[in-house]
């Protein structure tokens, strides 16, 4: 499973933030991105040292400083129920053997162009 | 690629991690990516000390942390893991990575 999905499906979820200069973001996901990127709404900010404390309405945290993300356990159980689902509606066909290009392949030189539709396979899981 | 290479064959098992600020964490792998996020998860942190023995602190369920602040990954044999007397092992802590 991959980290930014689970982050994705994580999302209108409470979660913890903690940033690489120790402070910590604690708040609802409003929103993320494939760099990271979240937005929070309803946060309460915790200092480096957590003596200090701030409640702020709304945050937009640059992913990159992101040290690490908390997140609750059952978003996981949530993953693995979206995959499932999305694997049911997937016709049988199109759930590929991985990559495969199938026939058609890149072209040889002669029959010119990209190959192309035939069998591509599709991003499948195996 | 072969699935007996990298961090693939780790998922589901627990892995012990070094983050770049020199703490230990302990955690079954759930997920990983190129960029080496994890997802974490029964986490617990190590913490080390040259006069105390080693305190096991429970940061509990799921963490994602992201791939840059990641030093090192390492497999944990679960049986040695268990057979070990933390509270009397004494290690200094580890200082954070220099850029």
């Amino acid at each position: 499973m991959l980290p930014l999905l689970l982050l994705k499906t994580a999302q209108k979820h409470p979660v913890l933030v903690e940033l690489k200069n120790g402070e910590t973001y604690n708040g609802h996901m409003v929103q993320c991105d494939s760099w990271m990127n979240v937005h929070l709404r309803e946060v309460i900010c915790t200092s480096k040292d957590g003596d200090r404390f701030w409640r702020i309405p709304e945050t937009y945290i640059r992913g990159n400083t992101i040290k690490y993300l908390r997140v609750p356990d059952e978003v996981i159980d949530k993953v693995k129920e979206e995959d499932y689902k999305r694997d049911e509606k997937r016709p049988a066909m199109a759930r590929g053997r991985g990559r495969g290009r199938g026939p058609g392949g890149r072209g040889d030189g002669q029959s010119g162009g990209r190959g192309g539709a035939p069998g591509r396979g599709g991003r499948g899981r195996g | 690629m072969g699935t007996n290479v990298g961090l693939a064959p780790m998922v589901d098992s627990t892995i012990s991690v070094i983050t770049n600020d020199g703490r230990v964490i302990v955690g079954i792998l759930r997920g990983y990516d190129q960029a080496t996020n994890l997802i974490l998860d029964e986490c617990h942190e190590r913490v080390y000390s040259s006069k105390t023995g080693v305190e096991q602190v429970v940061l509990g369920g799921l963490h994602i942390v992201r791939g840059d602040n990641i030093a090192v990954v390492g497999e944990v044999d679960d049986e040695i893991d268990q057979g070990l007397n933390l509270s009397a092992t004494r290690a200094a802590p580890l200082s954070p990575v220099q850029h």
